[in-house]
């Protein structure tokens, strides 16, 4: 099923792994247990009245899987319309959501106790970081992501 | 030991069924006493429990069960009498066994609780009802045998008393023994139950169910039902693209032809194994309603309707506590005391009513009562304190807005709304729990009268008649059952023309008005300077309440052989349930997947309904309906104006009602003739009207005002086609206090207060008649 991350047998069994990615040219990470497929291209189908950083639809084998646009969720610049996102499908709590990012990294091995835990008010979806040679990895827990798009109300809608 | 485990869990399904059975019959029992057919059903069933549990060596709820059994081998053959405690006595067994069976489901042992208790009041209600049993029983032998049992009873006066002196338990068995001669003496009593009681399990199990439904039905596991209707669906996608793979090829089309008659063959039997009766949830509902009145010391009638609606058996899990909780809301907080009930003169019995239905796509559940009701007021005040809802927004809400606020958390926790207080607490849990499946939840009420709480739920993975819209580059999907028309809009043509003002527009249609709403402006598709002046309108009725949604067309099938029908534009299409992330949203009740891949949205008509606030946009459009009437009876202090400037600067107003639509032209438009001048709109000649002139201002003074360009108030065509000059709209604004008729003008219906100013009103009939009157024939 997975076409992109390709796993690597030779990582140590007691280290977790996280499928790395870049946002605004910053580096973000989900567990990669998290994640069920990446996809290079995918239709997004547009959800009128629906939080700017919900993208819309996708249609994934007959399942409809709602896109969650990462940019506009976490406060960046969108994306110049040249650029192909690329959608990673993750599965959170048996219910599937696609995650929009501008480039997909690598799966990375990482040991758990090396991560700076953060648990900044205003941005509680990262849950830790990591400086690695090459990017600090930011790692962001789907599940709070999706709490907080709870949270925001739908626009109020006025009759017209 | 291994091989017992397979018995033993179907056993736990076979017995939990039973006891849900046994919570139906008992409490039915409870209603008609003397149902002997049923008591029996309750008495085989016990009895199967406890040969099963026999044969499995679970002598803790064996033997259990064999109290009961007891009581209800007496029931049965008419020694005790069936009351009110007895039932309870015996649906506390059945959880007595629902207790040990779950036990036994976790732990595969019957756990350490013991029933002792239980057990021995089972005893005791075979012995101190015995007496009266007794002789109930000598009575009905009497009745029905005549003179030959009624001498017996006369020859055998101490046995009575006998039984008296002996009031324990241990004394029951040898009653018993006594008693078997008597029975079968009795023509009351069937020998062929009577002999039950001593048969082993084996026969007691043959007994109890008819055997021939076994054999035709076996249990699956549901998620493998889902996975082969997931299956299907997918193999139905790839149908459709295979379908419009254009092809030439005779023996390849022949191929796809039969793969699409059975796929949807094969579809449409998938779809039927998910679907279940909701009688599976409704049947609990008598126990509960019972216990609950029961505890709150009220009479409370259950009506069950509809119990036979199918919907996807995954979702009838999902409602079941919700439905709960609104089922005991009722009538722990919606039916009142006995006391007070008969003190408003309604009957002392309150009446629970549950309905089910499918409407549209969407099942409908009911739980009305004819309680105390809700009080909009009340509820509208709390909203406000809370600050929910500002004072002004509140006052313009519809009811059912209003009631919407008691699902909100913690809205009923204070205790100034008394008759609602308790009834929001866990409403909010109630609305969560139904909208994660994609349902709604509305509550209408009326005070003194009762409440109706509707719960709708989509029949998830069902396949709906739906008609396809699009909108700017939106394509979405319209229930069918919802849609009443679908009208053209011209954009020259007189007929089918939206009008109004002040974000209230209305379609007219066959002298009716109906509030639209576009849909590209409403979900923000496009700009609206952009949208075109063609479209349709699709008229939708959600309850009471029509509306049109404006749209751009109507998607056909996009090739010949898709699954939409090419005369009606109607899509079958396989409803899936949008995500939780979206259902929160309330506009849309699923998406579908289109043949080419896209997912298509479902408007939800009925979110859109609340949403839209479309009884508060229907109640603006009902005034100008009554427009033959005479404008000045008409009038109502709450109505509004459109206030505007003339060119010489005169404050004027006209009646909100009698406006269709604004537009601007250059003053070069305007043609003279004569008096009478004229502008062209729309390749037609529209008559202008100058209040200055009509009130007598001046004569001509549209000569003087050559700069500017006119706004024209174009009035309704049944008064022709006309419309009023002016030089600028100041407002639309509410009619305060009483009108002060003008006598010396014609053209005046008076003044009023419009706003904060004083201004006049026109009469625009009268001007017009008296404009018709000068006009050279």
């Amino acid at each position: 099923m997975n076409t992109d991350t390709g796993r690597k047998p030779e990582q140590a069994v007691e280290q977790s792994r996280c499928c790395t990615f870049l946002i605004a040219d910053k580096c973000f990470a989900f567990d990669s247990d998290l994640v069920i497929e990446v996809l290079q291209k995918g239709v997004i189908n547009n959800v009128p009245l629906a939080s700017p950083a919900i993208s819309g639809l996708l249609n994934l084998r007959g399942r409809i899987v709602p896109a969650i646009d990462l940019r506009t969720f976490l406060e960046f610049s969108p994306a110049s319309s040249s650029v192909q996102q690329i959608n990673i499908i993750v599965d959170i709590r048996n219910e599937w959501y696609c995650f929009l990012v501008d480039q997909l990294l690598d799966v990375t091995a990482y040991d758990s106790h090396q991560i700076t835990p953060r648990s900044n008010t205003l941005f509680d979806v990262i849950t830790g970081v990591l400086p690695t040679a090459s990017h600090l990895i930011h790692f962001l827990s789907p599940e709070k992501i999706l709490k907080r798009l709870l949270e925001i109300k739908p626009r109020t809608l006025s009759v017209g | 030991m291994a091989d017992n485990e397979e018995f033993i869990s179907e056993f736990l399904v076979e017995a939990s069924e039973s006891l849900d059975q046994l919570d139906q019959d008992l409490v039915a029992l409870e209603k008609q006493p003397h149902d002997s057919d049923r008591l029996a059903s309750i008495f085989r069933t016990v009895h199967t429990i406890k040969g099963t549990c026999g044969f499995f060596g679970f002598t803790k709820l064996s033997s259990l069960s064999h109290h009961g059994e007891h009581l209800l081998g007496l029931l049965r053959d008419g020694k005790v009498r069936f009351n009110k405690t007895l039932a309870s006595l015996l649906l506390e067994l059945v959880d007595a066994i629902r207790t040990f069976l779950s036990s036994i489901e976790s732990t595969g042992k019957e756990g350490d609780v013991s029933f002792s208790d239980l057990c021995q009041r089972l005893d005791g209600a075979c012995v101190t009802t015995n007496t009266d049993s007794l002789i109930r029983k000598q009575e009905s032998a009497s009745s029905t045998t005549g003179s030959i049992e009624q001498s017996d009873h006369g020859n055998n006066p101490k046995s009575t008393p006998a039984y008296e002196r002996n009031p324990t338990s241990s004394v029951v068995p040898e009653l018993i023994e006594n008693d078997r001669p008597d029975a079968t003496l009795n023509p009351d009593t069937t020998p062929e139950t009577d002999s039950t009681p001593n048969t082993g399990p084996e026969s007691g199990e043959a007994n109890a169910r008819p055997t021939n439904t076994l054999d035709a039905t076996i249990r699956v596991d549901v998620q493998l039902l889902d996975t082969i209707v997931d299956l299907v669906g997918e193999l139905v996608l790839a149908r459709n693209q295979l379908r419009t793979t254009v092809t030439v090829e005779p023996a390849l089309l022949d191929a796809v032809n039969r793969i699409h008659n059975v796929t949807g063959e094969l579809q449409e039997v998938a779809m039927k194994t998910r679907m279940a009766p909701i009688d599976q949830l409704f049947n609990k509902f008598p126990r509960i309603v019972r216990d609950v009145a029961a505890t709150c010391d009220k009479e409370v009638s259950l009506h069950v309707d509809g119990a036979d609606t199918e919907l996807d058996r995954t979702l009838i899990e999902k409602i079941r506590d919700p439905l709960t909780h609104l089922i005991r809301n009722a009538v722990d907080h919606g039916i009142e005391p006995t006391d007070i009930r008969a003190s408003v003169g309604k009957p002392s019995t309150g009446q629970l009513s549950l309905r089910a239905f499918q409407e549209s796509g969407q099942v409908t559940i009911e739980v009305s009562d004819d309680g105390a009701g809700i009080s909009v007021d009340a509820v509208r005040k709390k909203a406000v304190e809370k600050g929910l809802v500002t004072a002004a927004m509140a006052a313009d809400m519809s009811a059912e807005r209003i009631f919407q606020f008691i699902f909100e958390p913690g809205f009923s926790t204070a205790h100034a709304v008394t008759n609602i207080s308790g009834r929001g607490v866990g409403m909010d849990v109630v609305r969560t729990n139904i909208e994660s499946i994609g349902g709604t939840i509305d509550i209408s009420s009326q005070s003194g009268v009762g409440t109706v709480v509707r719960v709708r739920i989509p029949l998830t993975l069902a396949i709906i008649p739906a008609l396809i819209v699009s909108s700017g580059n939106q394509r979405l999907a319209i229930p069918q059952s919802y849609i009443q028309e679908l009208v053209g809009l011209r954009e020259n043509g007189k007929s089918h023309m939206i009008e109004g003002l002040e974000g209230a527009p209305v379609l007219r249609l066959r002298n009716r008005l109906i509030p639209v709403v576009y849909l590209d402006r409403w979900l923000g598709l496009r700009e609206w300077k952009n949208r075109p002046h063609t479209g349709a309108v699709v008229v939708v009725k959600v309850d009471n309440h029509e509306f049109g949604l404006v749209i751009d067309a109507v998607t056909t099938s996009e090739d010949q052989n898709s699954h939409a029908t090419e005369t009606t534009g109607l899509w079958f299409i396989v409803v899936k349930a949008i995500s939780s992330l979206l259902a929160p949203m309330g506009i849309y009740s699923g998406a579908t997947v289109m043949g080419d891949g896209s997912v298509v949205l479902i408007l939800d008509l009925r979110g859109i309904t609340i949403a839209a606030d479309i009884p508060a946009h229907a109640r603006r459009a009902v005034a100008p309906q009554s427009k033959d009437n005479d404008f000045k009876e008409m009038r109502q202090e709450d109505s509004r104006y459109l206030v505007c400037e003339t060119h010489l600067g005169r404050r004027v107003a006209v009646p909100l009602n009698q406006v269709q639509r604004l537009e601007n032209f250059p003053e070069s438009e305007v043609n003279p003739a004569g008096n009478i001048h004229f502008v062209k709109r729309n390749g037609e000649l529209t008559q202008l009207i100058d209040p200055d002139q009509m009130l007598h201002t001046s004569k001509t003074s549209l000569q003087n005002d050559t700069n500017s360009d006119l706004v024209g108030i174009i009035l309704p065509d049944e008064l022709g086609n006309k419309a009023l000059s002016v030089r600028k709209i100041i407002d639309v604004e509410p009619g305060h206090g009483s009108l002060e008729e003008t006598i010396h003008e014609d053209c005046l219906l008076g003044t009023l207060l419009v706003g904060n100013t004083a201004t006049e009103i026109l009469d625009i009939p009268a001007a017009i008649r008296s404009l018709d009157g000068k006009q050279p024939s």
